[in-house]
């Protein structure tokens, strides 16, 4: 008897790898698999001919990264495009949050407006940008030529292509934050801002001292998930501009694309993809440490 | 409380400003697609829409193989969806209801999957799927886009089944009822409303997705609508007019579904990234 109370307790033990078992093997054969192969297809001379063959050649690719001019413009792009999308797309949404945080007639209406630029899928999004930029018939250009301003060669000039793919990015990222946000301002107990004003603090004050601290967590947070975007994103990039002019848009993972698809060089890809993967990984490390830090903090 | 006249007004202002820059290229998009394609290139485009242009624009958008994208669309999505929920569903149950060795290091590879670039994985997709011969294969795309939703399936899943005590469960258990059971019967209607949100999500995971479906179809007759609008881009036989419009069909669905269920796409995406 007590044997069997025995195996069937360790039966149920088992109860919880079984639920797990079919989905994490399934990410597994579809995720991990085919990211560990990527990742030792760096140190392989793969062609895009012949994908499932190619010979070891330590690290060589690496050696031709750094040698490469195109891989500091790649890795400069990417950063750029990252921190001013984190700065712009977070400032946008929370200052929309805060607009939007106190109810007046018309609020739905004008909330659901403001989501558009993230619900729209992206393909659909570059089309319309791409007809708003275009050089001669376009209404951006009537826009600032009604200003006062001379005409712009919006996605084409090495200095307006890259600002140009953040305005779409930005247009695509800020509803999202404006959305956790506000969810985060509206958990702000009320109690505590009203005691806040009886003390005689201004709403300044109020919003210094009470509101900011309480959602700045969920801005660390939506902060990390839009630079992990940015670092990933890449329809909307290669739609607007291919990665040009002469790669001066060329994020990381633009560059994954190029390098295979018209080098046909695998193994020069995947290390493109290995420093864009471990730049993402490095901006959630950096996220966990202040999480960290900040759990230790309210725990004393 | 009291508030300062000028703060007002600088708040509609705000408001009006951010109306505008949100809501323009998609009021752009419409006009757009309601316009004479002559004069879009020529005589200027005329700002607000011509529903005048209507008819026009149906029979431009008639000469679009628009339909056969769309039914491929909701095929990838649809299959995205039932795939990401049933292992997703499984997946955030055992993360919600069970303590086990490997929880942690399970939470860690979900979080992952949402840092991985989609273009890191198309080569090895690619030479893996021309084994298999899921090459040119909507199946085969399904699977490839269930890696990236069946994590935020399982993260928004697992938060709405936090949310449900465990005593309603163990009733059923010790009258031993099996766990799949528990699972569809009690658990579900429970969480319908984050079922949904899911299910929106990953529905649409599948209709937007792009480089998996451009990189892995060879085959027009297969293309998505997203890869179709993008052959669109640097060729100018299509009447513009009718690409708007098109691409104004593709943009409806998703954002009327996205509108609905907001608020549960925040928590699912943000609660994964917490609890990591």
């Amino acid at each position: 008897m007590t044997r069997n109370i025995l195996s069937r307790d360790r039966l149920l033990g088992l109860v919880p790898y079984a639920f797990v078992a079919v989905p994490m093997a399934y990410l597994g054969v579809f995720m991990f698999w085919p990211l560990g192969r990527q990742m030792w297809m760096s140190f392989t001379d793969t062609r895009l001919m012949n994908p499932n063959k190619g010979d070891f050649i330590g690290l060589a690719n690496y050696a031709e990264l750094i040698t490469d001019s195109q891989f500091y413009t790649s890795l400069h792009v990417t950063i750029l495009y990252t921190l001013l999308t984190v700065i712009f797309g977070v400032a946008l949404g929370t200052i929309s949050a805060l607009a939007m945080d106190r109810p007046f007639k018309g609020r739905s209406i004008v909330r659901a407006i403001l989501l558009f630029g993230w619900a729209v899928p992206n393909v659909a999004a570059t089309l319309i940008w791409l007809w708003i930029y275009n050089g001669p018939s376009g209404v951006a250009n009537e826009i600032v030529q009604f200003l006062g301003f001379d005409r712009i060669q919006w996605l084409t000039s090495m200095n307006w292509a890259l600002p140009s793919i953040m305005i779409v990015t930005v247009w695509q990222v800020a509803p999202f934050v404006m959305l956790v946000m506000l969810a985060a301002l509206q958990s702000v107990p009320e109690e505590v801002r009203e005691a806040a004003r009886i003390d005689g603090a201004d709403a300044l004050n109020v919003f210094r001292n009470v509101t900011l601290p309480h959602v700045l967590p969920t801005m660390q947070l939506v902060s990390l998930l839009v630079a992990v975007w940015s670092i990933r994103r890449f329809e909307i990039i290669y739609l607007l501009t291919g990665g040009g002019p002469i790669g001066s848009t060329s994020t990381l993972v633009v560059q994954i694309r190029l390098t295979a698809f018209e080098d046909y060089d695998l193994g020069l890809a995947s290390a493109y993809g290995a420093v864009g993967l471990a730049l993402a990984l490095l901006v959630a490390a950096v996220h966990f440490v202040f999480e960290r830090r900040r759990a230790k903090v309210m725990s004393k | 409380m009291r508030t300062n006249p000028l703060f007002a007004v600088l708040r509609v202002c705000l408001i009006l400003v951010l109306v505008v820059f949100a809501g323009f290229p998609i009021y752009w998009m419409a006009s757009t697609a309601l316009n004479v394609n002559s004069q879009l290139y020529n005589t200027g485009q005329v700002p607000w829409p011509q529903l005048s242009n209507l008819p026009e624009l149906l029979e431009e958008l008639a000469a679009v193989p628009i339909l056969r994208w769309l039914v491929n669309t909701g095929l990838i999505a649809a299959g995205t969806t039932v795939l990401s929920l049933t292992l997703g569903s499984i997946l955030g149950y055992a993360l919600s209801r069970f303590k086990f060795h490997g929880r942690g290091l399970i939470g860690f590879l979900l979080f992952m999957t949402q840092v991985i670039p989609e273009a890191l994985l198309v080569v090895p997709l690619y030479a893996m799927f021309i084994s298999l011969g899921l090459l040119n294969s909507l199946w085969g795309l399904v699977l490839a886009n269930v890696g990236f939703s069946l994590p935020v399936a399982a993260f928004i899943l697992k938060g709405a089944m936090d949310a449900i005590p465990y005593e309603i469960e163990e009733s059923a258990i010790i009258d031993n009822c099996p766990r799949m059971g528990i699972l569809s019967f009690i658990v579900f209607p429970l969480i319908a409303p984050s079922l949904a949100a899911a299910a929106v999500i990953s529905f649409f995971a599948g209709w937007n997705e792009f480089l998996f479906a451009a990189t892995f179809l060879m085959d027009r007759d297969l293309w998505p609508t997203s890869v179709g609008l993008a052959s669109f881009i640097g060729q100018y036989e299509t009447p513009l007019s009718a690409v708007m419009g098109a691409a104004l069909v593709f943009s409806l669905p998703a954002v009327a579904f996205f509108l609905l269920v907001q608020r549960k796409i925040v928590a699912g995406l943000t609660s994964g990234a917490v609890k990591g």
